[in-house]
């Protein structure tokens, strides 16, 4: 078999299985890229409301069962903590809930993460690191393998000699000058 | 090719689980025995800085762009300690709020002056598209936390 035909084979081959992939580390790649200006992996919902009264003199499970029927929320109860004399925080499995006992102000702090981006940006990050560590390491040489064969799978009339060659030098220099621009 | 891609499947669902029976592991195995209750740091900072110690307490905060810091809650009351971790190498998500942790790291004592904290406020300012005013700033200070090393949340 001629070397380019192997070539496009496996070209095409590896591209099958990287396919999925790229398309995850793209997507997030743009979403963390923006991390300044948004948070990729959570909606936060922050509100906050004045409660007409607490419970006098009442401890603190009481105070935190008045508060949760009082902003509604029916979610399981994770913890409590006094965060100074005068502040309960409660922790409900997606909202965190401050009380402020002096000014009776009771912030709720939501929380959803983002269906399908929070997992990708986990994957792309390597949050799970262990196997997946090597399962990215071996998609990026697939993704170098992807990259250099790409440039010899069609000849054409002056191989990589002629419009190719241009075209590769552009890539290469557009990184190269965004570097020597901010670094230089 | 389908009983490969199911059998592929089926191991990473497989290792998932038992990973969530024994709690969730961040960054490197604990290894000391004893607990340190954060109280006893913050008691005798100079007798624990540049050591690894192990504490445990109630997730109360959590970096929300990076997930590269917690507060964890002292066993003492309005007390807490921040566990620093490095970007990218340990990430905490929001849902471990109100959890409980057990971390080691090296207890770190920060000394921070006047125009160290005013730089601060002003970087924390732009990130978090809040204001800070210099003029609150009149001294400098010193700081302590963790520098997170491994954790495991239940």
């Amino acid at each position: 078999m001629h070397w380019r035909k192997l070539l496009r084979i496996l070209h095409r081959d590896f591209g099958y299985v990287a396919a999925g992939l790229t398309i995850i580390y793209a997507i997030s790649g743009i979403a963390v890229n923006h991390i300044r200006d948004w948070n990729p992996n959570y909606k936060i919902e922050k509100t906050s409301l004045i409660l007409d009264s607490l419970p006098k003199n009442a401890t603190q499970e009481v105070i935190t069962k008045f508060v949760l029927n009082a902003v509604g929320e029916t979610r399981e109860l994770k913890n409590t903590y006094r965060s100074s004399p005068y502040e309960l925080e409660i922790f409900v499995e997606g909202n965190s809930i401050l009380v402020n006992y002096l000014t009776k102000e009771v912030k709720q702090e939501k929380v959803n993460s983002r269906f399908f981006l929070k997992e990708t940006n986990d994957l792309h990050l390597n949050k799970p690191k262990g196997i997946w560590t090597y399962v990215s390491d071996i998609f990026a040489v697939a993704l170098l393998f992807l990259a250099i064969s790409g440039l010899f799978l069609i000849k054409g009339k002056n191989g990589i000699k002629g419009r190719g060659l241009w075209l590769t030098l552009i890539g290469l220099v557009i990184p190269l000058s965004f570097w020597l621009y901010y670094y230089l | 090719m389908k009983k490969l891609v199911l059998f592929l499947f089926l191991s990473v669902l497989l290792a998932s689980t038992t990973y969530s029976q024994e709690g969730v592991k961040y960054g490197k195995k604990l290894t000391l025995k004893e607990k340190t209750p954060i109280s006893e740091l913050f008691k005798n900072p100079k007798k624990y800085a540049g050591k690894t110690v192990q504490v445990e307490g109630l997730i109360v905060k959590v970096c929300e762009q990076r997930g590269c810091w917690i507060d964890i809650a002292s066993d003492k009351e309005f007390e807490k300690i921040r566990l620093k971790v490095d970007d990218g190498v340990i990430v905490f998500p929001l849902e471990e709020k109100g959890k409980n942790i057990i971390a080691e790291g090296v207890f770190e004592e920060l000394i921070y002056t006047k125009e160290d904290l005013i730089e601060q406020g002003e970087h924390q300012a732009k990130e978090y598209g809040t204001k800070f005013d210099p003029k609150t700033i009149t001294t400098g200070k010193t700081e302590y936390r963790l520098k997170g090393l491994g954790a495991i949340v239940k």
